[in-house]
């Protein structure tokens, strides 16, 4: 998947997700306030009664008051009262941290039913009854919740991954069409490249009069060009899922060897190589980093300018290919890696090139880093860990 | 030796009537109601019922004693179809707040509920 494709739908999903979970956190939230809600009044027809009992209790205590002076008490609830002051005049509850304005309420672990009085024996305005909440309208509101919120995060999950689907089906087609589309032409590119190559070589260009020779350097320089270009399509279609096959070889040869062979299409350009090449041994699959080499040098050759340099640098661990090219900006250094981009639409081409490096350096474990500035041009810098 | 525990009597009965004096509740409120038979506790509980709270009651008292009518009396029609309605109050109204405090205090709910 690419990269702008895939932070496009993170996005769509990061977004999805949110509301999901917002949605059915509220939904949970007014279930659950709303079964307290049904529990508080199924309880309170019950305190309600259990309060004109205590209040039938205060009266006749304060008739006897102070003769007898034992708040009443009951098994089944505690009370206390307060006077218009809001002062406790006495209590037998548990919990008495009280709100006045409230009919009934849950309060740490108990529930409060308040009841005002008309007459006030006792001086009691108010009157509370408690009752321990016992909580197991909790253990199945939330059994339900749980039920309902996994159940519809499910579906929503479900939908969501449609969804995700959907969105990115219109890249997905594009992109497998483009791969089944090279592999085809690559297969029919082999054959006649081989044979122009081929003759290529045969030709001395010593025995070529002089104006003959500079366009015979022009089509030795493009055929190389092709070749590289066929290559990475092989690569990139035909050979992507081929086991790695390491072997230690020295990358200097190797970058010597890929210089010769680009040697032409530079030439032909008329850019000047600067080479400092150091003995650098390297455990990798040399077939793959003939690749790597390659791609660096013709991007190197495709985006510099006329007359200018392309620097290859190997030393241990090692490899550097600068060019003096435009460079870029740090937007197009982001996106850099993709496949089907390309650095420069004036340059044409299928934009396979980073990718390939990118996916040949990620399984061999090797870094590779870009400096780039607009105007000076880039630097690739590729490192492994020497054996 | 009869005169010395005489001035002693005297002295002592002085000092007494000088608490009682200082103290308006008993020296006021204490003996009427006494006199005319009307329980301090009963209008306690009764005032209680309808004042509840120590302020509310000590400010619709004060009123009421200075200007007592019928109609917002806690001691209910009933009473007053056998009795009469009190005189106003002759205390000030410093004398007046302080005898509320020491109804209030001598008589209060709040503190004696076991
Ligand atoms: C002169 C006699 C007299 C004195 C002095 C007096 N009372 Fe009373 N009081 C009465 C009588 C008679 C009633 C009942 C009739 C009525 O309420 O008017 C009464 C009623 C009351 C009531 C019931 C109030 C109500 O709303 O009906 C209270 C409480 C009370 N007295 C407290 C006091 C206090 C406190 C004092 C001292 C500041 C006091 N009284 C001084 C005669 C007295």
């Amino acid at each position: 998947m690419l990269r702008s494709e895939r932070r496009s739908l993170l996005r769509f999903l990061t977004l999805y997700a949110l509301m999901a979970v917002a949605v059915v956190t509220l939904v949970s939230y007014l279930y659950y306030r709303s079964s307290e809600r049904i529990m508080l009044l199924e309880k309170k027809a019950m305190m309600a009664d259990y309060a004109a009992t205590q209040i039938r209790r205060l009266e006749r205590l304060h008739e006897r008051f102070p003769r007898e002076r034992t708040y009443p008490r009951d098994p089944r609830f505690r009370s206390a009262i307060y006077d218009v002051e809001y002062r406790q005049i006495f209590s037998t509850m548990r919990n008495n941290a009280v709100d006045f304005l409230r009919d009934i309420y849950r309060k740490y672990g108990v529930i409060h039913f308040v009841k005002l009085l008309d007459r006030y024996y006792l001086g009691a305005k108010y009157l509370f009854i408690e009752i321990p909440d016992d909580r197991r309208w909790v253990a199945s509101t939330v059994r339900k919740i749980a039920l309902g919120a996994g159940g519809s995060l499910l579906l929503l999950g479900i939908l969501g991954w449609y969804l995700a689907r959907l969105f990115v089906r219109p890249m997905r087609d594009s992109i497998e069409l483009l791969d089944r589309f090279i592999k085809d032409t690559t297969h029919d590119l082999n054959t006649p490249l081989s044979t122009i190559l081929a003759n290529v070589e045969m030709i001395d260009p010593a025995r070529l009069a002089p104006e003959d020779r500079k366009r015979f350097e022009r089509i030795e320089g493009g055929a190389r060009s092709v070749s590289t270009l066929y290559e990475d399509l092989k690569f990139a279609t035909l050979e992507s899922e081929r086991p790695l096959q390491i072997e230690p070889f020295a990358m200097e040869e190797l970058v010597q060897e890929r210089l010769e062979f680009f040697e032409p299409l530079i030439r032909a350009r008329g850019l000047r190589i600067h080479r400092d090449l150091e003995h650098a041994p390297i455990r990798a699959d040399r077939q793959a980093m003939a690749r790597v080499v390659d791609n660096l040098l013709s991007n190197a050759v495709k985006y510099n300018r006329p007359g200018g340099t392309v620097t290859v640098r190997v030393g241990p661990g090692i490899l550097e290919v600068a060019d003096t090219g435009r460079g870029m900006d740090p937007e197009t250094l982001e996106t850099l890696f993709e496949r089907y981009r390309r650095g420069d639409d004036a340059e044409g081409g299928f934009g396979l090139g980073l990718d390939i490096v990118q996916r040949i350096l990620r399984r061999h474990r090797f870094t590779i880093e870009v400096h780039s500035r607009k105007g000076e041009g880039s630097r690739f810098t590729i490192r492994w860990k020497e054996s | 030796m009869h005169k010395i525990v005489f001035l002693f009597l005297i002295l002592a009965a002085t000092l007494t009537a000088k608490s009682a004096e200082q103290n308006p509740f008993d020296r006021n409120c204490v003996p009427c109601h006494t006199s005319v038979g009307v329980s301090l506790r009963k209008t306690f509980m009764n005032a209680l019922l309808v004042y509840s709270g120590k302020e509310n009651m000590k400010a619709g008292l004060a009123y009421f004693l200075r200007y007592p009518r019928k109609d917002i009396s806690v001691m209910g029609e009933k009473y007053f179809a056998t009795h009469a309605l009190k005189e106003p109050t002759t205390l000030d109204r410093r004398e007046l707040e302080e005898a509320l405090e020491i109804f209030w205090e001598r008589y209060k709910v709040i503190g004696h509920l076991r």
